[in-house]
Formats: C-alpha cells, sequence, structure tokens
C-alpha cells in the first residue's frame, strides 16, 4: 500500500480521493436519487415505485414546462450576453490600461462581501415602486408617476443578475487578456492593423477561452436560479426553477419536480455545448 | 545596394523620463544594405529600431524613411516590417494564415494572396507547410515564418529585433547565412539589432556600434575590427590587448611612439579616432602577435614575458603572457595548425609585433 502511495498513479488518486468521495457521496448519489424519483409517480400519500415515463410525457406535453423552459434559457442568455459584454471592457482595462490591476481586482470582488440575498434585495429597493430610481426621477421632474416597468418582470431579473455575475465574468476574460502576448499586439500593428482591426484579429480570437469560461460560469446557473426571479422577477419573470420549487413544496410532487430538474438540465447542458461548439467555430474564422 | 539613401536619421533622441535611452542619433542607411546596430544590453538600440518600426515616438530629431518624414505615421501605415525577437507567431493562426496575416489588409484577390503566401514560404524553405499549427513548429521554423510574414509585405526596409537569438548555435549559424543570402537575393534594406559581434561581423555591409545611447561608430566589419575608434568599441569586437603609448613625434599620418613593454615603434594615426593626445591608449589584436621560445626574426617590436595562463579553443590556443613594464597579461592567440600546445606556465617566451598591428585608440583620458 505504502508502495503504491509512491507512484505517480498512487500520489494521483491519494490528492483526487478526498475531493472524490465528497462529490461521489454528495453530488452522484443524491442524482442517483433525482434519477429514480423520475421514473416514480406520486400517489396522495405514497409514491409509486413502479417505472414509467408518465413524467417524462407529462413534462414533454405541458406547454408551460416548454414556455418556462424557453424563458428560463432566454434570460440566462439575455443575462449572460449583457453581463459578458460589460465585463470584457473592465477587463480589458485591467489588463492593458492599469498598472493597478490587484487594487481594481479587489474592487471587483467587494460586492461579494455582502450577501446575495442582500444585493438582490438592494435592487428590489432601487427599482421599486417607492424606490430609489423612481423618487429620484419624480424629485427631478424627469416623470410625473412612477416607472412601473422596473420592477416584477424579465427586465428587473437579467438587470440583477448580471451585477451578481459581473465578478464571475470580468476573472475569466481578464484572465485570457492577461496572457496575451503584446508582442502579437505589435506584429499586427507592424502588418499594418488598426487598433480596432487588431482587436478583432487577434486579441478577440485569443480571448475566445476567456469567454467561453464566463458563458458557461453565468449562464449555466443562472437558468436554474430561483431566488432573484421570485424576488424581483413577478409573474412575467418565473422561471423554471420556480416551477421546480412549487412541485417540491406546495404541490407536493417530488417526482414531477426531479423530472423537471432533469429536463432543466439535460437542456442546460445541450444549450451549453451547442455555444461552445459554435463559438469555437466562429473563433476559427477568423483570420 | 545602391547610392540612394532609404533611411535618413538625424539627430534622434529619445528620453524615458529622466532617463535618456537614445541620443544624437544621426544614421543614413542605402538602399539594399545589410545594417547592424551593435551594442551591450540597455544601449539604446532595441530603442532606436522601435522608433524607426513606429512603435515609440522619438523626442527630437527627424526620422525619413524613403524620403518621407515619419513623425505623423504611425505603425501600421510605415513602410517597414519587422521581425520580433520572440517572432510573435499567431498561436490561433495556421502558417498559412500567419504569412497571410497583412496580406489581407491589402485588398488582393484570394487566388493572389494563396501565390504569395506559397511564394514567401518557399523563400524560407517552409514550402508546403501551410496548414501547420503554430505550436507544432520549431524554433528555426518559427523564425522562418516571422521572416516570411514580414518579407511578403515587401517593405522598404526590414526590421530585425535579435533574429536569431533564441536558436541554438549550430541553427544560428545556418540562418545567419541563409538570412544574408536572402536579403542579397530581394535586395531590400535590413536594420538588425544585436548584441552579438559575431552575427554583425558575418551578416552585415556596415555595423553601428552603440553604447549608453550613442552611436560610436558606424562602419564596415573589417574597418571597425582595424581601426575602431575608442577602447569601448575594440574591446567589444574581438578580443584585445590595450597598452599605453607615449607619443614621441609626428608627421604624414604616423607617428613614433614609445609603447609600454615593446618600446619604440612607427604606427598609422587611426582616422577614426576622435580625440588625439600625447599619451595615447594603443591596441594589438592576439592573433597579430608572435610568440615563441626565441626571439622571433623580423618584427618591428619585442617583448620578454612569461607565460601566466593557457587556454585551449580547438581552433586555436591563448597564451596570456605576463611581462614587466605592462599591467595586465598580453593575450595571444596561435591558430592551432599543428596540433602542438608549444608553451606551458611558467615558459619564458618572446613576443614579435609588427608596427602595422598596432591599432591607435586616442589619448588615453578620453577613454571610458
Amino acid at each position: 500500500m505504502a508502495g503504491f502511495l509512491k507512484t505517480e498513479a498512487g500520489k494521483g488518486l491519494a490528492l483526487s480521493a478526498p475531493a472524490s468521495l465528497y462529490v461521489g457521496l454528495l453530488v452522484a448519489g443524491p442524482l442517483g436519487i433525482l434519477v429514480a424519483y423520475s421514473f416514480w409517480t406520486q400517489t396522495y400519500v405514497d409514491i409509486d415505485k413502479t417505472l414509467t415515463w408518465a413524467n417524462y410525457i407529462e413534462a414533454a406535453s405541458d406547454p408551460l414546462v416548454r414556455h418556462l423552459m424557453l424563458r428560463s434559457i432566454a434570460i440566462a442568455g439575455a443575462v449572460t450576453l449583457a453581463t459578458v459584454a460589460l465585463a470584457y471592457p473592465i477587463a480589458y482595462f485591467i489588463a492593458f490600461r492599469t498598472q493597478k490591476k490587484t487594487l481594481w481586482l479587489l474592487l471587483i470582488t467587494i460586492p461579494f462581501w455582502s450577501s446575495y440575498l442582500l444585493r438582490v434585495f438592494s435592487w428590489k429597493l432601487i427599482l421599486g415602486f417607492n424606490g430609489v430610481m423612481n423618487s429620484a426621477l419624480l424629485t427631478t421632474g424627469v416623470i410625473d408617476e412612477p416607472l412601473t416597468f422596473l420592477l416584477y418582470n424579465e427586465f428587473a431579473v437579467v438587470l440583477t443578475l448580471a451585477h451578481a455575475w459581473a465578478p464571475f465574468a470580468i476573472l475569466p476574460i481578464y484572465v485570457s487578456l492577461q496572457k496575451v502576448d503584446r508582442a502579437l499586439l505589435e506584429a499586427a500593428t507592424d502588418l499594418g492593423c488598426s487598433k480596432l482591426e487588431r482587436f478583432l484579429r487577434v486579441t478577440l480570437p485569443l480571448t475566445i477561452p476567456g469567454i467561453i469560461a464566463a458563458s458557461l460560469i453565468i449562464f449555466i446557473p443562472t437558468v436554474g436560479d430561483y431566488v432573484t426571479p421570485s424576488l424581483v422577477g413577478g409573474s412575467q419573470g418565473k422561471m423554471i426553477a420556480n416551477l421546480i420549487q412549487v412541485q417540491f413544496g406546495p404541490a407536493n410532487n417530488w417526482p414531477l419536480g426531479a423530472t423537471l430538474s432533469l429536463v432543466a438540465m439535460a437542456s442546460v447542458g445541450f444549450v451549453a455545448i451547442l455555444f461552445v461548439v459554435t463559438t469555437t467555430a466562429l473563433g476559427r474564422r477568423i483570420r | 545596394m545602391n547610392d540612394q539613401n532609404i533611411i535618413e536619421i538625424s539627430k534622434v533622441e529619445k528620453r524615458f523620463g529622466t532617463f535618456t535611452a537614445v541620443s544624437d542619433f544621426s544614421l543614413d542607411l542605402k538602399e539594399g544594405e545589410f545594417f547592424s546596430l551593435l551594442g551591450p544590453s540597455g544601449c539604446g538600440k532595441t530603442t532606436a529600431l522601435r522608433m524607426i518600426a513606429g512603435f515609440q515616438d522619438h523626442d527630437a530629431g527627424t526620422i525619413c524613411i524613403g524620403g518621407q518624414e515619419m513623425a505623423d505615421i504611425p505603425a501600421n501605415k510605415r513602410p517597414t516590417n519587422m521581425v520580433f525577437q520572440s517572432y510573435a507567431i499567431f498561436p490561433h493562426l495556421n502558417v498559412g494564415d500567419n504569412v497571410a496575416f497583412g496580406l489581407r489588409k491589402l485588398g488582393l484577390s484570394r487566388a493572389e494572396i494563396k501565390t504569395r503566401v506559397a511564394d514567401a514560404l518557399d523563400m524560407v524553405e517552409l514550402g508546403g507547410l501551410q496548414s501547420r499549427k503554430a505550436d507544432e513548429l520549431s524554433g528555426g521554423q518559427r523564425q522562418r515564418v516571422a521572416l516570411a510574414r514580414a518579407l511578403v509585405m515587401r517593405p522598404k526596409v526590414l526590421l530585425l529585433d535579435e533574429p536569431l537569438s533564441a536558436l541554438d548555435k549550430n541553427l544560428r549559424e545556418t540562418m545567419q547565412l541563409e538570412m544574408r543570402r536572402l536579403q542579397q537575393r530581394l535586395g531590400i534594406t535590413f536594420v538588425m539589432v544585436t548584441h552579438d559581434q559575431y552575427e554583425a561581423m558575418t551578416m552585415s555591409d556596415r555595423i553601428g556600434v552603440m553604447f549608453a545611447g550613442k552611436l560610436e561608430q558606424v562602419d564596415k566589419p573589417e574597418v571597425i575590427y582595424a581601426r575602431p575608434c575608442n577602447r569601448q568599441v575594440a574591446s567589444f569586437i574581438g578580443g584585445m590587448n590595450f597598452l599605453n603609448a607615449r607619443m614621441t613625434g609626428d608627421g604624414g599620418g604616423r607617428m613614433d611612439v614609445d609603447v609600454q613593454g615593446f618600446g619604440a615603434l612607427t604606427i598609422d594615426v587611426n582616422p577614426n579616432v576622435r580625440i588625439h593626445g600625447t599619451d595615447l591608449l594603443v591596441g594589438i589584436r592576439p592573433e597579430q602577435l608572435e610568440i615563441g621560445a626565441d626571439r622571433p626574426e623580423g618584427y618591428d617590436g619585442y617583448l620578454q614575458g612569461t607565460v601566466s595562463d593557457v587556454a585551449f579553443y580547438g581552433e586555436s590556443v591563448h597564451y596570456y603572457v605576463q611581462a614587466p613594464g605592462t599591467d595586465d597579461p598580453i593575450a595571444v592567440a596561435v591558430p592551432n595548425y599543428f596540433h602542438t600546445v608549444d608553451h606551458k606556465r611558467g615558459d619564458t617566451v618572446w613576443l614579435g609585433v609588427q608596427n602595422a598591428s598596432i591599432i591607435d585608440l586616442g589619448a588615453r583620458e578620453s577613454q571610458k
């Protein structure tokens, strides 16, 4: 045994054992239970453990599920797009235009020092009927009555999440920008490129891995987010996770909830793979 | 090479804060010339090159390329292209697309681009490697791609920043010859920055030797070797023994001198020296000294001393001879004709020198 631990493979296994054990017990295990549940049926007081596709058939045929799933993906897509688009210039600034990189990176993590719930709630205070935004606009006379389209809709969800995720997008993009050899930029200039062309033909394609990482980090958890839509989403901002929560809570239909969770997972996986493949392919076309 | 000046640089200066990187830099380069800027690291040679390329602006003076003043012309519009020290091969593009990078800006047809890329790759002996990925290239291949990528733009001037320093010795020597041949065939002006004296001497039509931001001497390699303008230049290129001397009389481009250790000799006045004086510094190349156990015949100056060190270099043997009346041991290089090492430490030997081998390096107090 001691001999085995001295080999490369042994060392590798020993090092990864705690994490593997943790993941095995606390992720793979529950996932297995979820899969099992999705093939069972809820009776009034009990679970009927006869295997059946009924839940999947219901999930596929219910227009509400499809609607919420598509909306979740659309909202997550919008959040990802908004966050990456806002994060890229900031990451670019830190990587290329300032000497105080550590200070800026520290400042960017400041929102994390307060609770996520608190931050979502703050947006509620800012966007609400009597919120900061409306009060300010009313006082300055820009509007006569409070704007109601600010809160309790998809817009509020996108805005809140784009803010919450910003550091998660900035960091991977910053890392990929930081890795770009400055000599490559000079080479592009030397070969006749203006600054914009240089960005589009060298910097952007070289930072695609960072963009992909940032997008996945944001997109995947956003599709399944449940807190933000509950707090600022209103009825038009409800997402698939809210429906899943209902199944496990008030509706007390765990098998259907489990099925919806797995369907959501599969959909996210599909969209994510599609995104990675198309983005990589697009990046290869830049010459 | 013809007599047309392609680059005219006049009194250029560059400061970084309080540090003056380049000062009073004036240089005219002929069309089709292979010119090297040679100097130790930090002497300002790369800054000078980057000012020509347009990556660095200059604080004073003028830079003209092809008769056009460059002050308001950004790097991407200049008729120059550069081979970077790190080669700067675009890692997301294959070899063909790297070489085609600049061409795509010129509004050429696909077929034209394809032909020019193929020709450029053939030229650097990488024909057919268009689809090779950047990370699959060896150091020498990367260097060739960088060269092809710059030359395919048909620049008036090709700038090379230490282009061979990342290669191992054998490959470097091959590339030196190849680049020289390529340059002569294309007739494009090459400006190369290097800290390697041999590279500069073997490749260049002319060399500019730089120290502390100043161009000390610009001339053909053989002239810089034979008639360096001062101690700094003399010691940077080739080996050199430095001896003190005193002028006892002069006239007609020659002067009588009393050289430390060797005594009275008559030597040529070096036209490249800027500050002459009575108290002189003179230099003797190690390979121009004769050494023997007996006093050799037919020399103008002699010195007797003791061998203090012997260094075997393969193609030559270096003896270091300590003599009364001299400060440092005098180095003598003897070609290894007969596979013999004739003297050993502690031997008493004679050194002989011809008048013509003594190089006047100017007034002693002017030397850095």
